[in-house]
Parts: C-alpha cells; sequence; structure tokens
C-alpha cells in the first residue's frame, strides 16, 4: 500500500507519545524507560514513530515536501517496531510499523535514496547478498561440515544461514556450530551453499518493496527444490521475514518454519539434544527484534475502519519467540538467566537493523552501547542472544567501550553444554 | 470631604460616614493597643461588614491613606500589624460572624473576627473540629491566623502550605473586591450553595491563585473579609501518647516513620522548657515542671472516627508501637507531674485568658522559621552557639518543633522569655533573636513569616523573589495604601 | 523581527542536532489533534523548534525570542492541542533534552525533576524508596512537572496525593524576559523543600487550577511531594496492559463497588472520604469501562434500547477503591470500614483481589493510570465536559446535568454512544473537594462529528455557568471573556501579571491572557439566548 493508503493511521495519532517509551506497566526505572532509539538519539519528535508519522501526514497533505533532511530522519531509525508494540497497547487503529514501511518506500519511489542503501541493493542485485561478496563463495563458511547439499541430496531440514553467517569471518565460528549443534542431535541437514540467497528482508525495510519481492520468489522456489520439509535459520531477520514478510506478500514457503532457538527447545523436548555440561554463567538475554516482535504472524490485511478490525488481527508484538530461547537458556546447566529491564515485545533494539548500520554507523554503535549498558546494569557476565546482526554490533561495542561483557549466541552455550565445544575468548570454539 | 481634605478631622469624619461615628477613634488609649513596638497610628476605624471595607479601601486610596488590617485582639505580637505613624488600624475583630457551618461538606464560612474558640463552640456540636495552631491566644483570628500560614498540630490534615484556608473573599489595595478558589464565581454564595457547593476548593479562579499572594502578605494586599476554612471530623476515640527522650534524633526519627502513612493526628515536640511554660501559669511553676521533664517530649495522638473508632486506635497503636520500637523510643501514655486532662486542652483549647508566653515572664522573643526535621539538629546547634555567645540560659529557651505538609518540612519556633520591666533583658532578647535570625538563615533556615527585622534576613537573600513581589503588590495594591513599610515594600508607595 | 538571524543564534546556542525549522519537522509540533475542536487539527506551525538541555540554555533561547521579537512555547511532553503555537512567530521549546531526576529526598518525600521526566519514571524510582508520586489521570506519559506548573492535576490517586498543583515545593521558572525566579526555600537557600514564601506566595501567580500553559515563562525544576507507598518496591508484572498477569502484592486491597442511586452513592462518598482509609478512588460507570476495554462491542450495541438501558441502570454507580495499607491489620480495618459503609448504603462490594485476572489487569491502569488512553479507542477521540470542582454534592449533580446533554447528542447520531453516563469522579485529600469531568467519545473524521463539537461545548459551558461553575477551559480566550466579569474580572489580573512578567511579551500567551468572542454565527439563536441569560443571573 502506498503512504496515502494510510492517511487514516496518520491522522489517527493523539500525540500521546507512548511510542517513545517502554509501555508503562514495564517502566522499571528511570534509566530505561526509554523505547526508540531514533528520538532518544535525536530528541526531535520528528524521529519518533509518532513524528516520523506526522511528517507523512504533511506530506501526503501536501504542507510539506519530502527532501534530504526529511529522508535522513525516516532512515534513521532502526525499524525496530518498539514503537508500534506500544502505540497498540492503546490504539487498534494505527498500524505504525506499515506507515515506516511506507514512508520508505515512497523516499524510494521518489528517487530520494541513501547512497549506502544504493550500495547494499546494488550488491543484493549483482551478487544475491547484502554486502556485494562473491555468490560463489556463500558456502564457503561451511566448508568441512558434515551437511547435506540441499539441492540435490534432500535432507530433511534446510538450513538457511542468511548473509551475515555467511559471509562475517568473525561470526563464522558460531554458525558452524549451530550446524555442529545440530548434527550432534542427528538432525538430517542441508545447506544450499552457493545457491542461498538474501531472504530479501533487508531490500524490503529498505524501501525497495520490489526487489524483496523477487528474493522471497526465489527462496520460495529453492526451498521447494530442495525438498525438505523443515526450514531453520540462525537468523532473526530471516526468521521474521520468512515467517512475517513472506505471507504478508503472499508468499508461501510450505514448509514447517523454526528458528533456531525453536529447533533447539524442540530437539531438548524430544531428548535428542542432550544440554549437561554445565555452563556457569550469569547471563541476560536479548530479544531480537526480528525474533522478537517483529516476527510475529502475519494475521491478514483488514480492509475497513481499524476502529472496528477484531483484535486478533491486530499485531501487538506479543506472539514474537521469546519463551524459545529462554527455555533453551533454562535448560543449561549452570546457566543463571536475569533479566534485562526491556524485553519482549518493548526489548531495546541493538542497533543494526533497517539499514542504520550501513548508513549511520556511529547511531548504531550508541544504540548498541546503550543495550549493553542495559545489559551491565542486571549484573550479568554475559549477554546471549540470537542473531548475527546483534551478535556483531554488540561484540563491536563491548571491544569499543571496554565493557566487561561477553556476548554469545544462545547456539554457542548449547554447544557447549552439549558437550562439542569449549568457551574461549568469548565465543565458542 | 470638601475643604477638609488632609486634615484629621476630616478623616475622620469621612470614615465616620462609611462605617458610623462609633466605629472610629482615635483615642490615644485605644490606639496604643494597636501601636505595639511600632508607632502611633492616627486612628482605628471598625467596620462591621464587607462592603465597609471594600469602600474603607477605596477612601484610603483617594485619600493616600496606609490601612492596617487587623483581625485579633490584643496583643499584637509579631510586628505585622505594627503600624507607622499616621496609620489607619482596620480592625476587623468585630467582624465575627460565622456565616455559614456545612457539617457534611466540613466547612465554615467566617467573618475575620472569628476566634479558635468561637468557632470551636460552633462546629464541635456537629461533629467537627477546628484546626489550629498550638495554644493560640483567646482572642485570636482564625482567619489571621490561616492567612499568617501558621502551622497546625495536626500535620496530616496540612497538605499545603495554605491549609486549612480553602476560598476567600478579599478588597485589594486597588479596592477591587475579589473571591478566591470556588467561591470565585459564577454566582453569589447563596446560588452556589443552592446548587451544591460548599466553597471548599482553595485554588483559583482561572489560572492564579492570588490567594496565595494575600496569604503571607501581612495585610500588604488587601483585607480579607470572609473566607471558608477545613474543618475535620471530631474523632470518636482518641488516645495521648508521650515519647520522652534525651536524644532528639530518635524523635526524629520516628516522626519520619509515622508521618509518612498518616498515623498520627495530632503530632508535635516540645523541649522541657517549651512544655512546662505551656502547662503552668507563669516561670516558677514553670521551672518546677520542667525539672520533671525528660530533654524532649514528643506528643502524638491517635484517632478513630466514625466506623470502629477503637479499632482504629488499637492497630495504629500496635502500628505505631512497631515504629517506636524499630527508633528505639517508648510511647507511654502521660507525662510527670501534669494531669492528663490539662494537656488534652493545651492541645484541643485555645488559651484562656493571658497568651501562654505571656504567662511564663511577661514578655518575650521569639524566633521561627521553617526547615525539615533532618535539618533541626543542625539548626539546634547553630542556636545553641548564639545562646552561648549571649550567655542566655539554654534551659530557659523553649523549643517548639511542628512538622508540617504531612512532615515534608517543619516549623521549629524558639522562645526567650523575660521580664519586660528587665531592660537589659529584653535588650538582650532582642539582640539574640536578630543575630539568630541572621546565623539561622545562613544555615538555611528559611523565614517563610518575615515579620519585623526578619524581612531584612530573609529578603536580602531571594532578590528575585523581591522583584516579583513588588510587581505583584503593585498590582494590587497600585496606591500603595496597604500595610505600607512591611515586608521588602519599603520604597513602595 | 528576525527569523533568520534567531535561527543562526539558535544554532550558536544549541548546535545544529538540536534546532530545526524543517517544515515537516515543524509540522510535527503542528499536529495537535486532541483536545482541538478545529476540524483541521493542525495549529500553527512555529517558525522553529529548539532543544535546550539546561536552565541556562531555555535562559538564553528566551533571551533570543526577546531580542528577535519573537514568542516561544514551551511544553515537555506536548500532548494536547495547548502545545501548539497560537502566533505566526512562535519557537517551540520542546524540552525533552531535561529528562533527570535530580534528586529523591526520601525522608522528606519530595523529588526534585526536570520537565521530560514522565509519572512512570518518577513513580518506579519513587517506589524503589517507599514512595509514590502523584500521576495524573491523562497517564503516566505525561510529565509531572507539567501537571504541576502549567497544566492541571487530577489523578485517580487524587484522594491520596492530591492534585498536582498542591504537591508544589521548590520552583525553578525562567520568566519570560530570560530571568530565573526560584520559588520558596530554593530562591533563598537553594533547598527545595517549601515553595511559599517569605511572605506572599509567587506560587499564587504562578498558576491556579489551571496552569498558565507555557504563557508565563519556562519552568525547569520542581520539587514535588511524593507520597507514602507501602506496596512492593519493584512490581512484578507479565503483560504489557490488559494482558498483565501478576500477584496480589501484600497489604493491597482492591474493590469495586455498586451503589442503588446518586443519593446512596454521595452518602457513602463523604463517608469513605471521612474515613481516610482509602489510596486511590475512582468512581465511573460502566459505560466508562466498556468504552475502553470492549469498544467494538460496545460500537454493536449502539441503540439496542434494551441492553443498554439495562446496563445504564445496573450499574451506574460504580466506585473502585484502592487500599494500600500499611500493615495487614490497617487492611483488615480498611476492608471492614469500607463493607459497614457500602452496606449502610444499600450497596455490594466485589473484592477485585479474588478475581486475578481482572486484578492483574486493572491494578496498573490505577496505581499508575497506564489506562486513560484507551479512551480513543471507541472513536478516535475524546472531548471532556470539565467543570470547577468543588464539594462533592455539586460533582455528582454535574454528571447527571452532563450525561442528559450528551443523551441528545447521542440520539441524533452526533458522538458515539458510550452510554451517555461516562464520569470521571474522583474525591481530592479524603473528599476535601471533588472532581467530576464527563467524557464524549467522537471520531473526529466524521463530519457530522466534527459539526456538534462546537455546541456541545457551548452546551457545556451554559450548563457550567447555571451550575455555578467556572468552567475549567477557561484558558480558552473565549471562555475568559465570558467568566471573567462573573469571577471578580480574573483576567485582568492575569493580564497585568503577564504584562509584569513579560513586558515584551515574548511568551505565547494566548491561552494565559487573551480574550476573543464566540463566534455565534451558526449556533441557533436560542441557544445564544440562554447563554446571556445564565451570565446575567450568575453575576455577584
Ligand atoms: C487525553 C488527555 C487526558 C487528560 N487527562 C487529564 C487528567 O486526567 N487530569 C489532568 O490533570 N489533566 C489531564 N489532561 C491534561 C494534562 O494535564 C496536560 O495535558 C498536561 O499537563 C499533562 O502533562 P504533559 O507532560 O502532557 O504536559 P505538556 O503537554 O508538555 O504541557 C501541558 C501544558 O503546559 C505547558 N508546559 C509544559 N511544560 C512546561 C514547562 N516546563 N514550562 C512551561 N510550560 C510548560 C505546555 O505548553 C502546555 O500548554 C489530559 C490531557 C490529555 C491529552
Ligand atoms: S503512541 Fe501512537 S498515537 Fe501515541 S503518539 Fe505515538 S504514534 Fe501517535
Ligand atoms: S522503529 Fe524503532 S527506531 Fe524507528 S521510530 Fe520506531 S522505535 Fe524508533
Amino acid at each position: 500500500m502506498a503512504l496515502q493508503d494510510y492517511l487514516r493511521d496518520m491522522e489517527g495519532c493523539s500525540r500521546c507519545s507512548s511510542c517513545k517509551w517502554v509501555p508503562f506497566n514495564q517502566v522499571k526505572s528511570w534509566r530505561f524507560a526509554k523505547n526508540c532509539p531514533s528520538v532518544t538519539r535525536h530528541n526531535l519528535h520528528a524521529f519518533s514513530g509518532s513524528g516520523k508519522m506526522i511528517m507523512g501526514l504533511s506530506m501526503v497533505s501536501g504542507r510539506s515536501e519530502l527532501n534530504d533532511t526529511v529522508t535522513e530522519i525516516i532512515y534513521r531509525c532502526q525499524l525496530c517496531g518498539a514503537c508500534d508494540t506500544a502505540c497498540k497497547v492503546y490504539r487498534d487503529d494505527i498500524d505504525l510499523m506499515d506507515v515506516l514501511l511506507a514512508l520508505r518506500a515512497h523516499c524510494v519511489e521518489q528517487g530520494q535514496l541513501i547512497p549506502e542503501h544504493m550500495l547494499t541493493i546494488d550488491a543484493l542485485k549483482r551478487e544475491d547478498n547484502v554486502f556485494g561478496e562473491p555468490k560463489a563463495r556463500r558456502g564457503d563458511w561451511a566448508e568441512g561440515l558434515d551437511v547435506k547439499d540441499a539441492v540435490g541430496e534432500k535432507p530433511q531440514v534446510l538450513f538457511h544461514a542468511g548473509c551475515r553467517y555467511s559471509y562475517d569471518p568473525d561470526l563464522r565460528e558460531t554458525v558452524r556450530g549451530a550446524v555442529r549443534l545440530l548434527r550432534s542431535a542427528g538432525v538430517d541437514l542441508g545447506i544450499a551453499g552457493a545457491d542461498e540467497a538474501c531472504c530479501g528482508g533487508r531490500a524490503f525495510e529498505l524501501g525497495y518493496q520490489g526487489e524483496s519481492e523477487n528474493f522471497a520468489d526465489d527462496m520460495v522456489s529453492r526451498v521447494k527444490a530442495t525438498g525438505a520439509s523443515v526450514l531453520v535459520t540462525a537468523c532473526s531477520d530471516c526468521y521474521a521475514a520468512f515467517n512475517y514478510l513472506y505471507p504478508r506478500m503472499g508468499k508461501e514457503l510450505g514448509v514447517e518454519l523454526y528458528h533456531i532457538t525453536q529447533y533447539l527447545e524442540k530437539l531438548a523436548g524430544e531428548g535428542r539434544l542432550r544440554l549437561r555440561q554445565r555452563v556457569p554463567k550469569l547471563v541476560t538475554w536479548h530479544d531480537p527484534c526480528h525474533l522478537g516482535r517483529k516476527s510475529e504472524p502475519f494475521t491478514g490485511e483488514w480492509k475497513g475502519d481499524k476502529l472496528l478490525r477484531p483484535v486478533t488481527m491486530k499485531r501487538t508484538g506479543k506472539k514474537g519467540v521469546y519463551d524459545a530461547p529462554r527455555n533453551v537458556l533454562k535448560s543449561i546447566p549452570g546457566i543463571e538467566l536475569v533479566e534485562m529491564e526491556r524485553i519482549k515485545g518493548y526489548a531495546w533494539c541493538c542497533g543494526a537493523g533497517g539499514g542504520v548500520l550501513e548508513a549511520f554507523p556511529e547511531f548504531a554503535a550508541w544504540t548498541a552501547a546503550e543495550r549493553i549498558e542495559e545489559a551491565l546494569a542486571t549484573g550479568a557476565e554475559a549477554l546471549v542472544t540470537s542473531c548475527p546482526w546483534c551478535l556483531r554490533i554488540f561484540r563491536d561495542a563491548v571491544e569499543e567501550t571496554g565493557a566487561l561483557l561477553e556476548v554469545y549466541d544462545l547456539t554457542e552455550l548449547a554447544l557447549v553444554s552439549a558437550g562439542e565445544g569449549v568457551l574461549a575468548g568469548g565465543a565458542a570454539r | 470631604m470638601a475643604g477638609k481634605k488632609g486634615s484629621k478631622s476630616g478623616l475622620r469624619e469621612a470614615l465616620a460616614g462609611l462605617v458610623g461615628p462609633d466605629a472610629v477613634s482615635d483615642s490615644r488609649e485605644e490606639l496604643e493597643v494597636y501601636a505595639g513596638a511600632g508607632e502611633m497610628p492616627a486612628l482605628v476605624v471598625r467596620p462591621s461588614e464587607a462592603a465597609q471595607v471594600a469602600e474603607l479601601v477605596r477612601l484610603a486610596n483617594r485619600e493616600k491613606l496606609n490601612l492596617v488590617p487587623v483581625s485579633s485582639g490584643p496583643p499584637h505580637i509579631h510586628g505585622g500589624s505594627w503600624p507607622l505613624k499616621g496609620s489607619v488600624i482596620v480592625d476587623l475583630s468585630g467582624m465575627r460572624r460565622i456565616l455559614r457551618t456545612d457539617r457534611r461538606n466540613k466547612v465554615a464560612l467566617i467573618e475575620p473576627g472569628v476566634t479558635f474558640g468561637q468557632l470551636q463552640e460552633a462546629v464541635e456540636p456537629l461533629g467537627l473540629r477546628v484546626l489550629k495552631p498550638l495554644m493560640p491566644r483567646a482572642n485570636k483570628s482564625v482567619i489571621a491566623s490561616a492567612l499568617e500560614r501558621e502551622p497546625i498540630t495536626i500535620p496530616k490534615y496540612h497538605w499545603d502550605m495554605n491549609d486549612p484556608l480553602l476560598c476567600t473573599e478579599v478588597v485589594f489595595g486597588s479596592g477591587e473586591v475579589f473571591r478566591t478558589g470556588s467561591a470565585a464565581g459564577p454566582g453569589t454564595l447563596e446560588q452556589q450553595w443552592a446548587e451544591g457547593h460548599a466553597q471548599k476548593n482553595p485554588l483559583g479562579p482561572a489560572q492564579s491563585d492570588l490567594v496565595r499572594v494575600v496569604q503571607g502578605a501581612q495585610g500588604t494586599m488587601g483585607v480579607v473579609t470572609w473566607a471558608t476554612v477545613k474543618l475535620e471530623v471530631k474523632p470518636q476515640a482518641r488516645r495521648i501518647y508521650f515519647l520522652r527522650e534525651s536524644d532528639l534524633g530518635k524523635l526524629i526519627d520516628f516522626s519520619y516513620r509515622v508521618l509518612r502513612p498518616k498515623q498520627t493526628d495530632e503530632h508535635l515536640i516540645l523541649n522541657r522548657w517549651a512544655l512546662a511554660c505551656m502547662l503552668s501559669e507563669g516561670a516558677e511553676e514553670a521551672a518546677r515542671l520542667a525539672e520533671k521533664q525528660a530533654p524532649y517530649t514528643l506528643i502524638y495522638t491517635l484517632s478513630g472516627y466514625e466506623y470502629f473508632p477503637q479499632e482504629r486506635v488499637a492497630y495504629l497503636e500496635e502500628d505505631v508501637g512497631r515504629a517506636a520500637q524499630v527508633s528505639g523510643v517508648v510511647p507511654e501514655r502521660e507525662i510527670p507531674g501534669v494531669p492528663l486532662q490539662r494537656v488534652w486542652e493545651m492541645l484541643d483549647r485555645p488559651c484562656s485568658g493571658r497568651y501562654w508566653k505571656e504567662r511564663v515572664r511577661g514578655g518575650w522573643r521569639e524566633i521561627f522559621f521553617i526547615t525539615t526535621l533532618d535539618r533541626v539538629p543542625r539548626m539546634m546547634e547553630v542556636m545553641g552557639e548564639v545562646l552561648k555567645r549571649h550567655a542566655w540560659p539554654r534551659e530557659e529557651v523553649g523549643v517548639y518543633i511542628q512538622p508540617m505538609q504531612l512532615g515534608r518540612n517543619c516549623h521549629l519556633e524558639y522562645g526567650l522569655f523575660f521580664d519586660p520591666e528587665d531592660a537589659d533583658a529584653a535588650a538582650k532578647a532582642e539582640g539574640l533573636c536578630r543575630e539568630a535570625a541572621a546565623d539561622l538563615a545562613d544555615a538555611g533556615a528559611f523565614f517563610s513569616r518575615p515579620y519585623g527585622g526578619w524581612a531584612e534576613v530573609a529578603y536580602s537573600r531571594c532578590p528575585d523573589t523581591v522583584k516579583a513581589l513588588r510587581m505583584v503588590k503593585d498590582m494590587l495594591d497600585p496606591g500603595g495604601v496597604m500595610n505600607r513599610g512591611k515586608l521588602c515594600f519599603q520604597e513602595v508607595g | 523581527m528576525s527569523v533568520e538571524e534567531a535561527r543562526r543564534e539558535f544554532v550558536e546556542l544549541l548546535g545544529e542536532e538540536n534546532v530545526s525549522w524543517e517544515p515537516a519537522v515543524l509540522d510535527c509540533y503542528a499536529w495537535q489533534p486532541t483536545f482541538n475542536d478545529d476540524p483541521d487539527r493542525w495549529v500553527k506551525r512555529p517558525v522553529a523548534v529548539v532543544l535546550p538541555s539546561s536552565t541556562e540554555e531555555v535562559q538564553e533561547v528566551v533571551r533570543i525570542c526577546n531580542r528577535h521579537g519573537l514568542r516561544f512555547k514551551s511544553f515537555s511532553t506536548g500532548w494536547g492541542a495547548w502545545n501548539g503555537p497560537t502566533f505566526d512567530n512562535v519557537v517551540q521549546v520542546d524540552l525533552r533534552r531535561m529528562d533527570r531526576i535530580v534528586e529523591i529526598d526520601a525522608k522528606n518525600m519530595y523529588a526534585v525533576i526536570e520537565p521530560y521526566v514522565n509519572g512512570a519514571q518518577l513513580q518506579a524510582e519513587a517506589m524503589k524508596v517507599g514512595l509514590n508520586t502523584h500521576i495524573i489521570g491523562a497517564g503516566p506519559n505525561c510529565s509531572p512537572l507539567a501537571s504541576a506548573t502549567s497544566g492541571w492535576g487530577v489523578g485517580h490517586d487524587s484522594i491520596y496525593m492530591s492534585y498536582s498543583a498542591r504537591n508544589l515545593l521548590g520552583v525553578e521558572w525562567v520568566l519570560p524576559d530570560g530571568e530565573v525566579l526560584r520559588l520558596g526555600t530554593l530562591g533563598s537557600s537553594g533547598e527545595w523543600f517549601n515553595g511559599d514564601g517569605p511572605g506572599p506566595s509567587l506560587r499564587g501567580i504562578m498558576r491556579g487550577s489551571c496552569g498558565a500553559l507555557s504563557g508565563l515563562g519556562i519552568f525547569t525544576r520542581c520539587a514535588l511531594k511524593l507520597y507514602n507507598w507501602p506496596g512492593p518496591p519493584e512490581m512484578e508484572i507479565d503483560g504489557i496492559m490488559l494482558d498483565a498477569k501478576m500477584e496480589v502484592p501484600e497489604n493491597i486491597g482492591y474493590y469495586m463497588c455498586f451503589f442503588p442511586d446518586r443519593k446512596a452513592f454521595s452518602d457513602a462518598m463523604y463517608k469513605l472520604g471521612e474515613a481516610e482509609i482509602a489510596y486511590n478512588a475512582l468512581a465511573t460507570s460502566f459505560g466508562g469501562y466498556f468504552d475502553i476495554l470492549t469498544p467494538r462491542l460496545f460500537r454493536k450495541i449502539e441503540h439496542a434500547d434494551s441492553i443498554r438501558s439495562m446496563i445504564v441502570n445496573t450499574f451506574k454507580y460504580t466506585l473502585a477503591i484502592l487500599f494500600a495499607a500499611n500493615s495487614a491489620r490497617e487492611l483488615a480495618y480498611q476492608e471492614k470500614v469500607l463493607h459497614a459503609i457500602v452496606r449502610e448504603h444499600g450497596g455490594f462490594a466485589m473484592d477485585v483481589t479474588r478475581i486475578k485476572d481482572f486484578f492483574s489487569m486493572l491494578f496498573m491502569s490505577f496505581v499508575r493510570a497506564t489506562i486513560p488512553a484507551l479512551v480513543f479507542r471507541m472513536g478516535g477521540s475524546f472531548s471532556t465536559a470539565l467543570d470547577r470542582n468543588d464539594a462533592l454534592d455539586s460533582q455528582a449533580a454535574w454528571r447527571e446535568v452532563v450525561r442528559e446533554i450528551k443523551e441528545g447528542y447521542i440520539r441524533k447520531g452526533q458522538i458515539l454512544d458510550d452510554l451517555a453516563d461516562n464520569p470521571y469522579f474522583v474525591p481530592y485529600e479524603n473528599n476535601t473537594w471533588c472532581h467530576c469531568e464527563v467524557v464524549y467519545q467522537y471520531d473526529p473524521r466524521d463530519p457530522k462529528h466534527r459539526e456538534a463539537l462546537e455546541p456541545i461545548f457551548l452546551d457545556v459551558t451554559i450548563a457550567a455557568i447555571e451550575r455555578c461553575m467556572e468552567p475549567l477551559f477557561t484558558s480558552d480566550p473565549r471562555v475568559r471573556r465570558l467568566i471573567s466579569p462573573l469571577a471578580g474580572n480574573f483576567s485582568k489580573y492575569q493580564q497585568a501579571i503577564s504584562r509584569g512578567l513579560d513586558p515584551k511579551q515574548a511568551a505565547d500567551n494566548t491561552l494565559y491572557s487573551a480574550e476573543a468572542d464566540f463566534d455565534f454565527s451558526g449556533i441557533d439563536p436560542q441557544r445564544v439566548r440562554r447563554l446571556q441569560e445564565v451570565v446575567e443571573q450568575r453575576r455577584w
């Protein structure tokens, strides 16, 4: 839908500013009460979810025009969705996240492009990944691993690594560990290797919705081609794309879909994954936006007056994946979980999303540093998450700030507990 | 007024025209009562109704008079109403009608001359009680006390500094009549009553709270001609307790614990001299009584109201008892040498006969200000230093600590008593108090009611406040006819 | 007037990222649809927005405005049309960078805060030390400083925690000429513990029942009274609102009471006030609950007369009352008194703590006032018949008056059907006085609803004057002109205060000191006559 089509959402905004705060009954301190990185960092109302909507309203009402300044404000936003969750505590008739997406599509349509994002899109077009790394080397990360070639060897489970796990050398051990973990549980696993491509989620969020659709089509046909009945991804971004975005675009993957944390929970439940080694650590869990509120399933499109839309069709952020990773963590002997103040549907973003890492790296780093502080405030030794984008930016932030905090992917801890690895230098080997 | 403008007899005539000849006097004897330590006024007028007051103020504007409103009977002790030479005293103590009492809404509408005793007599049969300062003198005006922001003895009913004052009618120095709070209008009082109103909302009208600038103004802004005051229900069960302690810190700790959850009704701390003086007829008896007292006594009461009054007192006794235990103090049910009845009277009644401060030795000086309970020990140190410097016997200084605003701050009062015939003692007390005020202010004491010489102490510290206050004064009393020379308005008018 | 020059100076002062005059960015301050009867819902666009971070910067911003003939309008959170500019040359001062809790003095029960601390933040921190802050009914998104210094100030907890204006101690106030005025002890010793004096209290010119709405300068810090909180220091809740799940904390009691008629309700309320037992008390109707909890269902039963009258009449006089006791003994006593009073007045009391899910859903909506913004659910917007508070009896009568006015509009389909009786009824300070406003719901996108807003406003104003009440929206220049002569010409004093503190008239003070005439064209002449009549009848 075009920006214009969201007029009622936009003019529904009462300007209550709830979208700048953690839902109020969960405000636990002065320090960690804010939820929106964009307006917390930049302060002008325009940077909030509400502000972006009002800018949209102003433009569609012919009161102002899209220009570089406005474009930059629209894109200085992780699209983390915290504003959407907070607004929906009160409102049934505003889909704030949809408006933010429509604003970006509007920018692209109007030719208001962010140079760094153009590079990403070029890279995607050229090499099917957001980094512009050679397509042919996409499967290199799995070299020597005991996995099937999904295209041809018909695994039961297709493992989708995603762009960052495929190419980020610093995270290579992590994703390899994830695969080893699954294999150790006897999962019949395959990867698409060089045939894997971007899920298309990033393109969608940058406003290139058409591009995104191509990748979705590509993914759907690849999954079909493998004959796998289960799709597991270790990347939260990809998971949100598969679980929410694809159905929204009308694309059916036709397989059972799991984020790796969900799959580990299932394996552990079935007794196939045995987490027995003690990992004595006080940890805190970071809910990736794309695993949490943004992965909430698509509920169909409501055509009429949203004030009358059934609540079941309202995305509230409550149906994200929150319990699975916590359950896995709790099942690891020795792990003690302390929660941060901002969790689940109202978690603070890592900072990397929405194209911010590419276009405004210092803002991304600031956002991550804020989360690191929150993690430290719990007294935890380690911050655990399950998304390569979060992992990467947190590790960089810890290095940058010198914070005394280890950062792990959940699979790393599980790997150690399963007796398949050891923790060394803040990562599992 | 033609032909006689400016002459005293002309003025007298004009005033008599407004209030009747019997209500104007220039008898020296009568005027002396008002002079206090100030100068001799020219005349006293005794209006009997609000409309006369407005006329009087308008006349004052035309004739450039200086009006000094007085509501209580003598002696006029704080200096707020000590006149400049030639002033016209507006004595409102004759306006003593209780215009309305309302049991359901717990409120009385009264004129400025109504005294505490009078009001108590009127409302107690209704099952209500008057919120009052500790042992006011018999002829103290309820409205004057509220306008002076005198602290009341039940901190839990002192929500904000203007309590228990609610709505007022005031004649500003400009001669204009104004009503504050929900009395402001629309509608006459009668119309408002017919619609179920009771003049209980102290705020407004609209976007200012002009009653707050009339309060604390010592009559420099205008004259209040009637007001509503908040009343509370008379307890059906009531018990009194005493904490007798040498360690003031423990009493302060206890106070914080029980004031916060609004457990106590009356709640105040007295040192042995203040307690003894309040409960005796003179210095000698006081000295005997003081010997029996602990250095400090905290007096509190627990109350039960209409529903299960005894049960309320009983559970509070346990809860407060626990707080006492934690603070390391032991509640007792009596104090030595005094029948309990006397203490109840002290809490409940205005002074009968002579004002208690006067009873001690005839003359006295006092110094009081606002601080917080936890700052009291520091203030005691500062005061102790001053007393030492002036060789004033410490044990003969009364100390009264009255928590206010639910315990968020407190009124701290020192009393020095002397024989008025003893010029040395009087001068010494005077000098001591002057010095103490400055030292205490340096230590953070807040002279919220800056009478007489304290005005200099208080206002020299807040030039921005002074500037704003003068603006307000210009607005409400442009002719400068109200009680000249007071507060920070020396140059005004 | 040099806007360009001023903008340059702002940038110099605050840095580029804290100043903007980008039209779309400015429109984020011009979109003020709440409590905005203008169908357009945009207010004037400011000429710049600035984000100062300290008192000194605020002073400098104000001085720049004075120098360049600009006006300023500040806000803390900026919810409601009263936050927007009313002149063409207004600089919007967004105070969100001033967001610190400067101090909590737990012993003396106050907190010193800056403008952009919200109610939820302050409450969370206060509770950690056994204290609580008054939160206005609008919700915890609002700034306690804004309500106390500049807005209104009623909340569900007013029975225990009073009215925002009465909770002030020391105040730091940047006057419209850029000078700082510090009220009470703050001005004398830098301490915060008292706000009045020496001598006359300048709180009296700072605000009244309503604040100056930025028309008298900018408040940069204030000390606010905190109150006892015997509940848990941190609340353990799962869920974000109506889905909340929690255990009933120790010594907390929560009841819904129902009374058979207005007299029984009012009598019981007087008794409850005198018993001094409540921590939180809000009387409303089932219409009040259901339009926010089940708005869709509600719209379906619109005009279904039998269901409607059943609900209206059965649950009309509902009181929610919360106890936060200091001991089990105290709670037992409070509950016993409640039962006695309710019984005596023919009502019944439902112990909500026994219905855990219901308790969980409503607890924070009372303690933190998290629920009110749900009022937008039914029609997308609402307004309220808000009038001067006084004795409870007068407020109970007001409720009926507005219900009747609303019924007419509901029948004609000009506002939504919330059962008409939708009061926000709250006693202050153990019912020393009492508040009742009556909410009405509308859909701002529906032209029929939009057209009705002005007539309703007028009807409510007439009714208020008739009932000897000052309409609380006297911030509206038209109401000011109408009411001021009936209430001591207060407008004249406000204008004098404005001139005195603001010689160059740099504050955007329309909502404080301007007067205007009603535009009666299009309003039926009978109504206009009635207005003139009641005005004449209500002079003193
Ligand atoms: C939906 C809704 C419901 C409401 N319900 C209630 C209610 O139940 N009880 C109640 O009391 N009020 C209610 N209000 C009104 C409310 O009091 C005001 O909106 C406001 O005071 C709330 O605080 P805020 O942080 O939103 O203030 P803001 O919106 O920031 O400001 C309110 C006003 O004060 C001015 N202002 C703010 N901060 C400053 C400052 N630092 N210096 C100078 N001026 C300043 C602003 O210009 C504005 O005019 C409601 C408002 C809305 C929109
Ligand atoms: S929470 Fe929703 S309605 Fe409120 S300001 Fe934000 S976008 Fe607007
Ligand atoms: S998506 Fe996230 S960063 Fe963007 S406006 Fe909403 S809360 Fe802020």
